[in-house]
């Protein structure tokens, strides 16, 4: 029988439900795990704070979803954690995460790599089972559902970047989608209207509930109730439609267990909230990747808001510990005008200059490999609300400078008259110019520069060493024997590629856990086909 | 404690009336720091900033409803604190920021921006944010950017040829 999708803001009385799993999150890891659970038999309840995207048509030939009109202000309200003015503690790091149905998966670029086998091999250091073999059937099983495809069509970002690395001698590589026959709105970080990327509510959300699965959009958990070792409880409450409480609760009693799926800093702020916090290891060593940003001004229109946002990267520095992942982009007014750090007339020569005629690159910074390293650590504010206390990591200041010498590079030699860095205040270089102001910018401080991270991964992590270890390698947390974290929290360190497909991924293995566990079949079906689409994988 | 301070510092606030600020209702706001985050964003957007965003006011209030609440309250605390505590003393008189010139407050702007003072570059960095962002939402700045607006609104932006013509097969650029 098929399940729903009940709007929390519009239920009028408390309720308690006892299925045999609560879901916590319906993002990347909540969805896949919800399909995997509703196939196996199970009867899954999912928690999501953030809004229903109903599939509704809209005006527009084509449109899907009438709620997402692609206007930013209005989408980053209602897909993004915090309107998308999430902050570090500091001030320094704008942090975007998703907060509605289908979490991150609705808001990001359709960038699909694998994890960095690198990365890969640490991790096996620190006692985690992954390895480029036995993950192969997982990957497998992502790029055939939902698919994850090559697409050629290139923005003139992406265009740019390739005659400027064409000039360098870099190489550089088409970065698979997931996408399908996709329009080229360029929306895809405000939603894509048009059902185009198979985000979580496009996909595996809709089929779980095809399989029985009931989701409940607009609950926020406040805390999770521990019976011995066991959680034998779930308080939620509604929120309405701008996130204040209705009033209402929710309570869930599953009868088999509870997944934590609600993203590297909710899944941690939940067990803090639960007193769940093993000794202060729940909410350390908290990874991002730092990103810094370029903008090349060119001689003609470049109409930077249209195409593929994310087809084309670099992997030539994305090695080591403190690699970084050059990709190109889209860009829109509100996103650009908030990152400009200027204000007067030169805020509005800024973006005139660098709207119509611009073209971006930006770099994912890895961090998190140095056990000296304190990195970020999720905590809670005097309300109850997470915030993630993160300072650039020193190690990273080098890279993060190099990077944006590198796409200056890149950016002049395609032929940019001039190059924006986000610094404070703004500096542009131009042909000729030296690099040394963008080598003296000092990231280390708050608002010397602008810094976002689209990637939380970390804080409840998994590890042999017991001093960091918060979930065993059967994804349970420690301690609780029906407690399960299936989402990028459990990395030991940042991943170094656009975590996307290795959350998908994970989610599946800790689906088949949990079915082996319960005595329930899990299988694979989409094993079909040949080479992944990662020549280096 | 934020609100104790925000309670202290909205008592002894005087902004400067504005005709143009004429909401009333506020979910987030309230008169007076509706009168000084005008006062900000006419100093970071300029002279008739209304303009081309007529409803800024309202939506910098709806917006506010989606922070982190002790997020917001520390905007609506850097916003009473430019207020009491950023003005300039001009022929022995204290002038509150709301009070100042454009350039004055510009002049002010400025020394946040290069504080060395984490807390006062971060006030600078949030106002120019919520400034730019929000009148940079408005369609009506969006001509003078080049931008065509979303394609939900202009299916026709989809049909358009891109500037440099798709390469369908080859991703390896051609040099010209």
């Amino acid at each position: 029988m098929a399940g729903t999708i009940v709007e929390g803001r519009q239920v009028s009385e408390n309720r308690t439900l006892t299925p045999d799993f609560c879901i916590i999150g319906s993002g990347a890891a909540g969805g896949v795990c919800a399909l995997k659970l509703s196939e196996a038999g199970f009867d899954v309840v999912v928690l999501e704070e953030g809004p229903n995207i109903p599939k509704e048509k809209g005006p527009a030939p084509g449109q899907e979803r009438k709620m997402l009109n692609e206007r930013e202000v209005e989408m980053y309200k209602l897909l993004y954690q915090e309107g998308a003015t999430r902050l570090s503690k500091n001030g320094g790091v704008k942090v975007l995460q998703g907060r509605c149905l289908g979490g991150g998966t609705a808001v990001n670029w359709s960038a699909c790599l694998p994890p960095r086998l690198e990365t890969l091999d640490e991790w096996q250091k620190r006692g985690l089972p992954f390895t480029r073999q036995n993950l192969e059937p997982y990957l497998r099983e992502v790029v055939n559902y939902l698919p994850v495809v090559r697409n050629d069509k290139y923005n003139t970002s992406a265009q740019k970047f390739m005659l400027g690395c064409a000039r360098h001698d870099i190489p550089h590589e088409n970065l698979p989608n997931n996408t399908n026959k996709c329009r080229e709105c360029g929306s895809c970080g405000v939603g894509c209207p048009y059902d185009r990327k198979m985000s979580g509510f496009v996909k595996w959300l809709p089929d779980a509930v095809a399989l029985g699965a009931t989701i409940y959009t607009d609950t926020k958990v406040d805390r999770l109730i521990s019976s011995n070792d066991r959680i034998s409880e779930v308080q939620a409450h509604f929120i309405d439609a701008k996130t204040r409480p209705t009033k209402r609760k929710l309570v869930v009693k599953p009868t088999k267990g509870v997944l934590l799926a609600a993203g590297a800093i909710g899944t941690p702020s939940i067990l803090l909230r639960s007193d769940l916090n093993l000794d202060k290891r729940v909410g350390r060593y908290t990874h991002i990747h730092p990103v810094t940003i370029t903008l090349g001004k060119y001689p003609e229109n470049t109409f930077p808001a249209y195409g593929v946002p994310d087809n084309m990267w670099t992997p030539k520095f994305s090695t080591g510990p403190t690699g970084f992942l050059i990709e190109t982009g889209s860009f829109y007014p509100v996103f650009s005008a908030s990152a400009t750090l200027q204000h007067g007339d030169e805020l509005h020569r800024i973006m005139r200059d660098y709207y119509q005629t611009g073209a971006i690159s930006y770099a994912h910074h890895t961090t998190g490999f140095d056990d000296k390293e304190k990195y970020g650590t999720v905590e809670l504010d005097e309300n109850g609300d997470p915030q993630l206390d993160y300072t650039i990591p020193k190690a990273n200041l080098k890279p993060m400078q190099e990077s944006l010498v590198m796409m200056t590079r890149i950016h002049l030699a395609a032929g940019a008259t001039s190059v924006y860095i986000m610094r404070n205040p703004p500096l542009e270089v131009k042909p000729g110019d030296t690099f040394d102001e963008i080598r003296n910018i000092n990231f280390l401080e708050s608002q010397r520069a602008s810094i976002f991270t689209v990637h939380v991964m970390g804080g409840c992590q998994m590890n042999k060493d017991d001093k960091r270890r918060c979930v065993n390698n059967d994804f349970t947390f420690k301690g609780k024997k029906n407690l399960w974290v299936v989402d990028a929290s459990i990395f030991p360190t940042a991943l170094g590629a656009n975590p996307q497909v290795t959350i998908y991924s994970l989610a599946l293995w800790a689906s088949r856990e949990i079915c082996e566990q319960h005595q329930k079949p899990f299988k694979f079906n989409h094993q079909q086909g040949g080479e992944l689409p990662w020549p280096g994988f | 404690m934020a609100g104790i301070l925000s309670s202290a510092l909205n008592a002894s606030a005087n902004p400067k009336q504005r005709n143009e600020v004429t909401v009333s209702k506020f979910d987030c706001l309230n008169k007076k720091t509706a009168l000084i985050l005008f006062a900000v964003a006419e100093a970071v957007l300029g002279e008739g900033f209304l303009l081309k965003a007529p409803k800024f006011i309202e939506t910098v209030d709806d917006f506010l409803n989606y922070q982190r609440p002790a997020q917001r309250e520390q905007f609506l605390l850097a916003l009473l604190i430019a207020e009491t505590t950023f003005g300039l003393t001009i022929g022995g008189t204290f002038k509150s920021f709301s009070h100042l010139s454009i350039a004055e407050r510009r002049k002010i702007l400025e020394k946040l921006r290069s504080s060395k003072q984490q807390l006062r570059r971060n006030i600078y960095a949030a106002f120019v944010n919520v400034s730019a962002s929000t009148y940079y939402s408005s369609d009506l700045t969006w001509p003078e950017l080049g931008y065509a607006g979303v394609s939900v609104d202009h299916p026709e932006i989809l049909n358009q040829p891109p500037p440099i013509p798709w390469r369908t097969n080859d991703p390896r650029p051609i040099e010209p």
